[in-house]
């Protein structure tokens, strides 16, 4: 399947309105909003002792935002990341934050039964993954912690500067 | 103010353009070399996986700059722009081109792959016809490619190798891993010659440019050491040395200006940070912007005497455009389960399994008949952390996390290696494999997008699958586990050749046999545009050794001093 389709799919229940692209700083609030949501299932998708390092400990979150709003990425994933977060709070009426982990457990594995929350679970894992897994110099995998998790380790040269200084 | 006049004028600085560079520079002429990217330096590379594997940093943005894809879908074409199927057919815009990334595995054309048509004959619904030359007339390009870019191997005599003038290469082979232990004894228990890969990575240091340093991610990476034969570090960094070459890079062309019907004046461009158009006034104009690019730029720079586009008399331009038939397979290799070499040995890093296969090149099978095959390389699944972590996240439809996900991950790195096979057969060149310039969507800078038609042909899946049956016994062999297999008719876009066919009939090709264009004598074109039939190896040796042998005509040609003829 075609990746705007993929995402095209999600906004049949509800997102097509946030894909039409909005000003930078309405996407910037909007993050704001949405930023402890997608923080916690990031938490939810790498706890602490899951053989991979913690999200927490990465500090997925913060790569997360500078990810998405940077010039290379994708401007319609930008707003889907932003826009799923959003569906998902509205799905558990503002509750979310608040849960066990058993009771987000349920609550992402429901989400993840429409082709909209779907999408958005994969996106959330593959930011996740990059962050843990991406050079040290994009402010996660401190210390290198998820090669040494996997025993692999990136190339050398490493990056002196984040995306080679467009 | 008068116009500079270059002798030549080059709009892409690839294999193709980097190689008829180097020949004109050195030969005392002055060049110019257009290339729409930046130049990156060796020292600026770096091993950035989430920089150069996952974001557009080397090419340009989908939503800036694009193709249209039309594929057929239950029967009907369906045209999808690139900026919403996120498949781009852009490859390393950037000094130097896509040979920067490239593996560098790499083979001569076969002696037969120049005279298809009469050796195989038709095949119905394939545009086979053999090519205007031979391979005796580009076997010294190929030696010349061999040692002016450093191409490191050990030559093992084989009936479907290309014969050779010289007895082996000049660099030995690249450092390997043990597993080549295990595919040779496998391979030999099964009655297969495994050869060793030609690779266009230096093993020893040749002059300016030092040998391997085996970083363990060399494909879709630049090289830090310049042993890599980019088009960048084996041919224009030399040509630069010579004074003669002006390289102007954010340099994008939109399209070529004729002052008469058979002569370019100038090529308009637009610089791509400033968005200020100038013109190029050159003698020559050479076009090496990738097969499905130089089509492009050919046809957007049609005018009232050539409505149909440059150089396109025939209306072949833009036609027959190949990719690579085949595909790839790959089986992993278990901890447990391993057998003659270590896992320790088996998980050394850095070090290339320079395994090829040509047993299949050509096929005679009594079951299956007489047709032509395909090459197989061997290698490790690629090494970058990121992509390989998103393997394996999934259970079923449902998304894998939390500590189940750990213990996968961490077992995939820690307990298995996986090895993997590509396949090269021919994309048999089709009336429905073509590029053409989209009526409606345009680029940032105005001009009309590529639009390319892709279907392959049946014969090239058939193909693909008697060779991947192969591969997979191998793999079995070697105890590897999990073993698959895809083929299909979907196009890598790494691999595009085609759209100029050459050949001595203006009326049924774009070029002559040195490459010039029939209708316009002061336009040669020098990447992979030109190839009427692909053959059945990754084309970037034949583009540089072609290309070299482009630059010795128009040596000739300037020489003379006489109208291009």
């Amino acid at each position: 399947m075609k990746r705007r389709t993929f995402i095209a799919l999600g906004s049949l229940v509800g997102v097509t309105p946030y894909l039409k692209a909005e000003p930078f700083s309405t996407q910037r609030k909007a993050f704001q909003e949405t930023r402890e949501t997608i923080a916690a299932v990031q938490t939810h998708m790498f706890p602490e002792r899951s053989h991979l390092p913690s999200a927490a400990k990465m500090h997925t979150i913060d790569f997360t935002e500078e990810t998405i709003f940077h010039p290379t990425y994708d401007k319609d994933i930008r707003a889907f990341v932003i826009e799923g977060a959003k569906t998902l709070m509205e799905r558990e009426n503002g509750k979310f934050l608040s849960y066990t982990a058993e009771q987000k457990e349920q609550a992402l594995r429901a989400y993840e039964q429409t082709s909209h929350g779907r999408n958005w679970l994969s996106h959330i894992m593959v930011l996740s993954m990059e962050a843990i897994f991406s050079d040290p110099i994009y402010g996660s995998n401190s210390n290198e912690a998820g090669w040494k998790s996997v025993k692999s380790f990136g190339g050398k040269p490493r990056p002196k500067t984040r995306y080679i200084e467009l | 103010m008068k116009q500079t006049e270059y002798d030549v004028v080059i709009i892409g600085s690839g294999a193709g353009g980097g190689a008829v560079a180097y020949t004109l520079t050195k030969a005392g002429y002055k060049v110019a070399v257009l290339e729409k990217g930046r130049l990156i330096r060796r020292e600026e590379f770096s091993k950035d996986e989430l920089a150069y594997c996952r974001r557009d940093i080397v090419t340009p943005s989908l939503f800036d700059e694009y193709h249209v894809i039309e594929e057929r879908i239950n029967g009907k074409w369906v045209a999808t722009p690139t900026y919403d199927s996120g498949w781009s057919f852009w490859n390393g815009n950037i000094v130097g081109g896509s040979s920067n990334f490239m593996s560098g595995m790499l083979h001569r054309l076969h002696p037969d792959d120049f005279r298809l048509k009469s050796k195989y004959g038709a095949i119905r619904g394939a545009n086979v016809v053999d090519w205007p030359i031979c391979y005796e007339d580009l076997e010294p390009y190929y030696t010349l490619a061999e040692d002016l870019i450093g191409i490191s191997g050990h030559y093992i005599p084989h009936p479907f190798e290309a014969p050779r003038s010289t007895p082996d290469f000049p660099q030995p082979p690249t450092k390997e891993n043990a597993v080549v232990k295990l595919i040779d004894q496998s391979c030999k228990k099964l009655g297969i010659t495994p050869l060793v890969t030609p690779r266009a990575i230096l093993s020893q240091d040749k002059g300016h440019r030092n040998a391997c340093y085996y970083s363990n991610f060399c494909g879709s990476y630049g090289c830090s050491s310049g042993a890599k034969s980019s088009a960048r570090e084996a041919l224009l960094t030399p040509a630069l040395a010579t004074g003669n070459l002006t390289l102007l890079t954010n340099t994008h062309v939109k399209h070529l200006v004729t002052g008469s019907k058979e002569k370019i004046n100038y090529a308009l461009a637009v610089d791509t940070v400033t968005g200020k158009e100038k013109k190029i006034y050159g003698r020559l104009f050479v076009v090496a912007a990738q097969a499905h690019e130089s089509a492009r730029l050919l046809l957007n720079s049609a005018n009232k005497d050539h409505p149909d586009g440059l150089a396109n008399s025939s209306g072949e331009l833009g036609k027959n455009l190949l990719f690579s038939g085949g595909g790839s397979g790959q089986g992993e290799l278990h901890k447990k389960s391993l057998k003659h070499i270590s896992f320790e040995e088996l998980m050394q890093t850095g070090l290339f399994v320079n395994r090829s296969i040509l047993d299949w090149y050509f096929i005679d099978d009594w079951w299956d008949g007489k047709f032509k095959g395909g090459s197989v390389e061997f290698m490790f699944e690629h090494q970058n952390i990121i992509s390989r972590a998103l393997k394996h996240n999934y259970n079923g439809e449902n998304l894998v996390w939390g500590e189940a996900l750990g213990k996968r991950v961490v077992k995939r790195f820690t307990e298995q290696k996986s090895i993997r096979f590509e396949i090269f057969n021919d994309w048999l060149p089709n009336d429905n494999c073509f590029v053409t310039i989209d009526p409606k969507h345009k680029d940032k800078y105005g001009m009309p997008v590529g639009k390319l038609r892709i279907e392959g042909h049946p014969q090239d899946v058939k193909v693909g699958n008697y060779i991947a049956k192969k591969c997979e016994s191998v793999l079995e062999e070697m105890g590897a586990k999990n073993i698959y297999s895809s083929i299909s008719n979907a196009p890598a876009q790494n691999l595009i050749a085609g759209g100029c066919r050459f050949g001595n009939n203006p009326r049924t090709s774009v070029l002559n046999k040195y490459c010039q264009a029939h209708d316009v004598p002061n336009l040669f074109v020098a990447d992979a545009s030109f190839m009427p039939t692909g053959g059945s190896v990754a084309y970037t040796w034949t583009i540089y050794a072609n290309a070299l042998r482009v630059a010795d005509h128009i040596v000739e040609v300037l020489r003379s001093g006489s109208r291009p003829t």
